[in-house]
């Protein structure tokens, strides 16, 4: 039981991770919260539906799609709604504003053109299970816990490892010296936003597989937000750990205290670390820039 | 002395924010010069060249490189070869001095010629070589500054603009800086400085401008600036 209650909790946290790294990628190199990155998710989920209910793909193309969709989506998402404020050094928090404008044109879109309706995915895995240990774990929770820890290693190593991963590291310290290097910088900044729409394509479907896909579904970045926050916003390790740490949290609390207090608690961590720990638990120290 | 201007800056006005920062300079540097611009705070000198550089936009005046107007945008400036180390260096402190370096190649795909050029850099600044790994904020002053020569370098670049190269550094330092710079104008590259540091770095210029409130208000070589009774007094902090 508890086993199956920490794995549950691991899926849910890998889906947070997800979308915190999103969250995490374009706070660290804009600073500032991107309010739009929950509607990414909602249309990754839908491309991932249409491609499975419509064209009939299994899980590995429904994937594939949602993620290349919802990139190119955070792409335009920049292109035609914060990349004009940058120019002009907008301060962060028009940014912000901007984003959330966003959220809410794309939700009413959806919602004007494909309607309100909840959509389920087909069952990719027919409620199969694995067995470890005596328990039984859904195959669903384990794959969703699989797939967001590789694809976070993966962008770890891209990061560390690659001159664009270098050059992404070098403008969150100093965008402006960065192009001084001879870095395109709109061109950077459309390739951490392809990033992190990648990110949500595959949380959007994971949360579309698990539960429905409706056009408010990316309210959920909540949470996310708080993984990120939790973990320290900018960070991505902690992105990881903030998110794990919330769905494990969160289940825990869901299964033996109630799933009605559940959010209460989530919510309350919040505001809490934010008093104790307003850096998260492995914020960027502040570094001095004179 | 070659004999064409290389740098041309022709009426330049540059407004920083409601500011008007720069009231129609002109400026020429000939090809292997090093050019030292002298003024005093706030005469200008930094909005100068962050606007050679391409950061701050141009009102009006135009800026040549060979003949040629500069594009608009940093990094189409710095592929055309001109590179800015500007004040206090601005080194990325959360990566290591490795990744400082390979930063400023990340136009240049020649692999061999980014590894030779970052030999140069170690030939002439042996103790970055030691310092591959570390964090470049973990840096000294002036292991900062090394760095940050370096890093413009790696970028090739035919000219290099330096803004207060020896701000904040030890006299010792500040010397050998100044050696390094005569070293990499005998390489080829055309340097145009703004130092505070006025008499110190006008005795390596071959000429020199004196900036005052957005003009330029003297050109003349460094010997006759340094000569000059007037200029010392005010600018030189001579008697």
């Amino acid at each position: 039981m508890l086993l199956q209650t920490l794995v549950t909790g691991l899926s849910i946290g890998g889906i947070y991770s997800l979308m915190a790294v999103g969250y995490s990628l374009i706070a660290s190199i804009l600073s500032f919260s991107n309010f739009a990155h929950g509607a990414v998710i909602m249309l990754g989920a839908y491309i991932g539906l249409a491609l499975a209910t419509k064209l009939n793909l299994g899980l590995g193309l429904v994937l594939t799609g949602g993620v290349i969709g919802a990139g190119f989506i955070a792409v335009f998402n920049e292109r035609i709604a914060y990349a004009a404020l940058r120019h002009r050094n907008a301060p962060p928090l028009y940014l912000m504003i901007s984003a959330m404008g966003c959220s809410m044109f794309l939700e009413n879109m959806v919602y004007a053109t494909i309607g309100s309706r909840l959509y389920g995915f087909p069952e990719f895995f027919k409620r199969q299970v694995v067995h470890v240990w005596g328990s039984s774990l859904s195959l669903l929770d384990v794959s969703a816990f699989v797939v967001s820890m590789a694809a976070i290693l993966a962008l770890h190593i891209f990061i560390m490892r690659t001159r664009t991963g270098i050059a992404i590291r070098a403008g969150v310290g100093d965008m402006t010296m960065c192009s001084l290097m001879g870095v395109n910088t709109d061109r950077l900044i459309s390739i951490v936003f392809f990033l992190a729409g990648a990110f949500a394509g595959v949380a959007g479907i994971f949360l579309g597989v698990k539960y429905l896909v409706y056009p408010t579904m990316g309210w959920v970045t909540n949470k996310a937000y708080i993984a990120a926050v939790i973990g320290g916003l900018g960070s991505l390790p902690g992105a990881l750990i903030g998110g794990l740490i919330l769905g494990v949290v969160e289940t825990l609390v869901s299964t033996y205290v109630s799933s009605v207090v559940r959010d209460i608690f989530s919510f309350s961590m919040l505001i809490a670390l934010l008093i104790c720990l307003p850096n998260g638990l492995m914020g960027r120290e502040t570094e001095e820039k004179v | 002395m070659s004999s064409r201007d290389y740098l041309e800056i022709r009426g330049l006005h540059v407004y920083y924010g409601n500011i008007h920062a720069l009231h129609g300079v002109d400026l020429s540097v000939r090809k292997g010069e090093i050019v030292s611009v002298v003024g005093i705070n706030g005469a200008g000198k930094s909005t100068l060249m962050w606007t050679i550089a391409g950061v701050l936009p141009i009102k009006s005046g135009q800026i040549l490189l060979d003949g040629r107007a500069l594009p608009s945008r940093p990094h189409e400036i710095v592929a055309l070869g001109v590179s800015l180390v500007p004040e206090r260096r601005r080194l990325f402190s959360a990566l290591t001095v490795m990744e400082n370096l390979v930063m400023c190649a990340i136009l240049r795909r020649d692999k061999d010629g980014i590894a030779s050029d970052m030999e140069r850099c170690f030939d002439l600044y042996p103790v970055l070589k030691e310092r591959l790994l570390q964090r470049s904020g973990t840096l000294s002053g002036g292991e900062q500054q090394m760095l940050a020569i370096s890093r413009a370098l790696m970028s090739r670049p035919s000219v290099l603009l330096l803004d207060e190269p020896s701000l904040g550094l030890a006299p010792l330092i500040v010397e050998s800086l100044f050696d390094t710079i005569v070293k990499i104008r005998d390489e080829g590259v055309t340097v145009l400085m703004v130092e505070q540091n006025a008499l110190q770095s006008l005795e390596i210029s071959d000429r020199g401008y004196i900036m005052q409130t957005g003009e330029m208000i003297i050109n003349a070589s460094s010997q006759e600036l340094v000569e000059n009774p007037a200029v010392r007094k005010a600018y030189l902090g001579g008697d």
